[in-house]
């Protein structure tokens, strides 16, 4: 509030475009100055206040009334005509924030580790840890929570943050945050809890939120129970929320995977400034395993675009927003644009035994495992049999697919779902114009995964049908 | 006007014509006005540059076109949890979760109680115009009883609920230090709400905890009234529902504080458990004389008994001699109904199939356990289990060798029930030669390497084990 005798006080004026005729200050001014005017305002179609400051004695309440922050507003003690400056008023932004640079990721070697015995939810808190992320958000549930108990004891050592959110919809909701401030984030859920977050998923893809979620996935639907399904599948490639929405999705099969791909995971979420998905299966989140150590572990920079909250990022908007059409369109079309760069550098697919396979065993995740000891087994036998195990589900490895599939008599896909898998499989041959040869599945349900001998006797008798 | 508002609203339709410097609200509007406090308020506490301002969705949704700070745009009702998020990725930043009531009180009813009792410091700015306004009017948690909405056209009546003081509410919650309700009506409180906001952002400044203001706003639109009736309406029918005044104003010392990250590669090694130092190795092989390249076991038995510890000191004692190992245990509410078992591989190369359903060797702890598990182990398999519980084994495949020690009675002798899957492991090893006994001990004492005192108890109880096997093998 101005001070100083009556004179020095600052009268007002109005910017006539700027007024919205609320009437508000009229009833604010004590001194009976202003009112509404009769003239329309031919830019906005308001008829806004005059001021007749006779009696005015420069008491300001007047502007504190009103609601337009050009609207009413003290006449300062410069010349007027800068009050009226075009550039200021229709130039480039005005704002004294200054450009942001990026501070880079700093690698730190590590020396020779004695391999570690983890299990797989352990194993991927300690490859984020080692991948720099030092802030946790999750809500419990089974069977992924050994991950957030496993941060939730280790990160306050290394002066990290462990927060358990009040639900899982919170949960994606701080990560967005933290996320959106450029920090390395992360949670462990399950399917039920995944479900609750993919509108913030979507609002991560939309605002370009880098973040690490994995899901080690269980039955459903619904409540199903806690056995290691792989049924998210579907939710995780085609249903990460609404609108345009794609995010890499990883498949680890080994409590080492679970830890690498970790480490991947957040390399690919500030990479591409998107949120990232560890889909792993309940087997996998509670199997211990050996787990060797990489031989570095990374120190997070500061990406340029983080709203910190410091003079440098002050420029900086996290919004998922774009009003007008055309500026969507142009989002969409440059989401499309991250989705196929990461369609065209990130495919990754383990092939076993494939070079001169009649036919290919397809599996991720623990259910992958069972189909390479069928591998062994069938080899034994001398049945030509490989193991295509995409890595990356989405994007779905298909070029290393069509490299061997003219030779490939059949497909059997092994999967603890539905035929998600083999959903995502057939929808990416026929992206890529690949006429599929015959496929055949061993599929369960409900958490039993499809044990070795299963898929040996599937193959087998598909064989000895043909023959 | 304060530096606080771009002097050019270059989000706002890219800053072209009027729209380049004025609000999206409609005339008389509430959230032009506290906004305009709020700028005031980052300018005077001198905290533009740390200052992250939270939009929410709703009329104020665009707030990052006019504040010329840190912005970010949050889901429907989700500022607070996004504010957390910020909060504590830099706790030196300021951060302002400002909602309306659908925001706050309705769909983000869960975040603003979680923010407002774990008491993060944050700034909640939470504007009750008693009507959902960027939807159309529709009734909002604060819709005063008999007030007409799109959602409530006779009125709001009991069926669709009462109106929310949350002000009240939020006062009631252990993590707010300030709370009051203001309102925009008249000058003298329209300079109460500018000190309040100022204040709610002070008690975060000085890392106190949440400073909550509730402000009485109007929304002329939806009211079909001019701005000066809804003043009117606001001081006479939303007043006498939502009385103002400072609802919680405590004297609280600041506790908010979090170091830097640690990224020193020696505190990173030891915390996560991991060392340079290799363990000395005992096996000459692979235990071919139990599998050519792939063991499954099956340790079973109550919750308690140990299975899931001892079931992990075979998979670490296979991995310390370079073999590949897994460990599943039974989890969650199967673990509960009082069994408990681990299956365990152990394999030359790589384990494939990580349960265990025929197992060569079997650790039974109770009865059910050997009646379940028994009949699945593989002809010339082996079963330990614990003669102390189970006195009469049940028929099993002749080849299968069957191994009774008295697990519970020699730990209770030794003055530690819980030793006795120690004992199991003793028997299991002598039995069948698994990994040598120095493997297992050694498995034991990196276990323990924290709790130093409990190793000779647990040698003593291993080599127990191994005893009352021997002890056995001789006599038959
Ligand atoms: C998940 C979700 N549900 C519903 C909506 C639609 N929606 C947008 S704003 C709003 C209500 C806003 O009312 P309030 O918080 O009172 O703010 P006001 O517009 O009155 O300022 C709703 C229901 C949405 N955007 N997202
Ligand atoms: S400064 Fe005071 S007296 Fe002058 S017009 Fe404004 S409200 Fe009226
Ligand atoms: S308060 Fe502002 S917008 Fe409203 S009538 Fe007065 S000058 Fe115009
Ligand atoms: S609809 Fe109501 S709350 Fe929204 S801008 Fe208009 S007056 Fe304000």
């Amino acid at each position: 509030m101005p001070t100083g005798n009556t004179r020095t006080r600052p009268k007002p004026f109005v910017m006539p475009q700027f007024c919205k005729a609320c009437g508000r200050c009229i009833d604010a001014c004590p001194k009976d100055c202003i009112s509404l005017g009769t003239q329309i305002e031919s830019s906005t179609g308001f008829t806004p206040v005059v001021l007749d400051l006779e009696a005015c004695n420069g008491c300001g309440l007047c502007f504190s009334a009103c609601p337009e922050p050009f609207g009413l507003a003290p006449v300062p003690n410069e010349f007027e005509t800068e009050l009226f400056d075009p550039a200021k008023t229709f130039g480039p932004r005005q704002s004294t924030a200054i450009e942001p640079v990026a501070i880079p990721d700093e690698r730190i070697p590590l020396p020779d580790l004695e391999p570690l015995v983890l299990k797989g939810n352990h194993a991927a808190a300690i490859g984020a840890i080692l991948a720099g992320c030092r802030h946790f958000f999750g809500y419990p549930i089974t069977p992924s929570t050994e991950g957030a108990e496993l941060m939730a004891k280790l990160l306050p050592q290394i002066d990290g943050v462990f927060v358990q959110a009040v639900s899982e919809v919170a949960t994606i909701n701080m990560m967005y945050g933290c996320g959106g401030a450029g920090m390395p984030c992360m949670t462990f859920t399950s399917s039920p809890g995944f479900s609750l977050m993919v509108e913030g998923i979507s609002y991560m893809i939309g605002a370009e939120v880098p973040g690490v979620i994995v899901d080690v996935m269980r039955g459903g639907p619904g409540l199903g129970n806690i056995a290691p399904e792989q049924a998210d599948i579907k939710l995780l490639c085609r249903g990460l929320g609404h609108g345009n929405t794609h995010a890499p999705v990883l498949a680890p099969s080994t409590p080492q995977e679970m830890l690498e791909m970790a480490l991947l995971a957040f390399e690919l979420a500030f990479k591409y400034r998107h949120p990232v998905v560890i889909a792993g299966d309940g087997y996998l989140g509670q199997m211990t395993g050996r787990v060797t150590l990489p031989d570095s572990m990374v120190k997070p920079g500061m990406p340029e675009w983080a709203v910190w909250g410091d003079e440098m990022h002050r420029g900086n908007l996290i919004s998922s927003i774009f009003l007008a059409e055309p500026d969507l369109e142009a989002h969409n079309i440059r989401l499309n644009e991250k989705y196929e760069r990461m369609a065209a550098e990130e495919q990754r697919a383990d092939l076993y035994q494939c070079e001169d396979a009649d036919w290919l065993i397809v599996a991720c995740n623990t259910p992958a495992r069972m189909a390479k000891g069928a591998v062994q087994k069938l080899r034994q036998e001398g049945i030509k049999a490989g193991l295509f195990r995409p890595i990356t589900l989405w994007p779905f490895p298909i070029d290393a697919l069509a490299s061997i599939i003219d030779n490939v008599e059949g497909l059997l896909v092994v999967e603890g779902s539905n035929g998600q898998l083999e959903d995502e499989l057939r929808l990416a041959m026929s992206h890529a114009g690949i006429r599929h040869p015959r496929i055949e599945n061993v599929r369960h349900f409900g958490g039993i995964l499809p044990s070795l001998a299963e898929i040996v006797d599937k193959l087998t008798s598909l064989l000895e049908v043909a023959a | 006007m304060s530096n606080v508002f771009y002097e050019k609203f270059e989000r706002h339709s890219h800053g072209e014509g009027l729209k380049g410097q004025s609000t999206h609200y409609c005339p008389g509007c509430g959230h032009g006005l506290i906004q305009k406090y709020l700028a005031e308020s980052i300018a005077e506490l001198e905290i533009q540059d740390r200052t992250i301002a939270v939009s929410p969705v709703g009329c104020s949704v665009f707030m990052y076109y006019y504040l010329d700070v840190g912005n970010t745009q949050a889901a429907h009702g989700r500022a607070p949890a996004v504010a957390i998020g910020h909060k504590v990725a830099n706790p030196d930043s300021v951060l302002i979760s400002y909602q309306g009531d659908g925001d706050l009180a309705s769909i983000g009813i869960a975040e603003i109680v979680q923010a407002a009792q774990m008491g993060i410091p944050l700034t909640v700015i939470f504007v009750n115009n008693a009507i959902y306004g960027m939807t159309g009017g529709q009734m909002a948690p604060t819709t005063l009883m008999g007030q007409k909405s799109a959602t409530t056209p006779t009125g709001r009546e009991r069926l669709t609920g009462q109106p929310m003081k949350v002000a009240e509410t939020m006062a009631l919650l252990d993590g707010t230090v300030y709370v009051e309700r203001v309102a925009l009506y008249d000058n003298k409180l329209r300079m109460r709400t500018k000190k309040a906001i100022k204040k709610a952002l002070q008690v975060q400044i000085d890392n106190r905890g949440v400073g909550f203001v509730e402000v009485l706003a109007e929304c002329p639109t939806h009211l079909k009234m001019t701005p000066v009736e809804t003043e009117r309406w606001v001081k006479e029918a939303m007043e006498p529902i939502f009385p103002l005044g400072v609802k919680k104003d405590l004297d609280s010392d600041p506790w908010f504080h979090l170091e830097k990250p640690s990224f020193e590669p020696d505190r990173i090694i030891e915390v996560v458990g991991a060392t340079s130092e290799e363990t000395d190795r005992h096996c000459d092989g692979f235990p071919t004389h139990i599998d050519s390249h792939d063991i499954g076991l099956k340790l079973a038995g109550a919750g308690g008994d140990g299975a899931q510890t001892a079931a992990m000191l075979i998979a670490k004692a296979a991995v310390t001699e370079g073999f590949d190992s897994t460990h599943i245990p039974s989890y969650g509410p199967e673990s509960r109904g009082g069994t408990s078992y681990a299956d365990v591989h152990v394999a030359n190369e790589e384990v494939l199939s990580p349960a265990a359903p025929r197992p060569h060797l079997l650790v039974a702890f109770n009865a059910p356990s050997l009646e379940k598990f028994g009949p699945t182990v593989q002809p010339g398999g082996t079963i330990v289990y614990d003669s102390s519980v189970i006195a009469e084994p049940p028929e099993l495949d002749p080849s299968v060798t069957l191994v009774g020690v008295p697990c519970t009675e020699i730990a209770r002798d030794l003055g530690a029930a819980k030793v006795k899957n120690v004992v199991a492991l003793g028997a299991l090893q002598a039995a069948t030669q698994l990994f040598p006994r120095e493997t297992f001990l050694t498995s034991v004492r990196q276990a323990l390497r924290h709790n130093c005192a409990m190793i000779e108890l647990n040698e003593e109880a291993f080599g127990w084990g191994a005893r009352a096997f021997e002890e056995m093998a001789g006599a038959n």
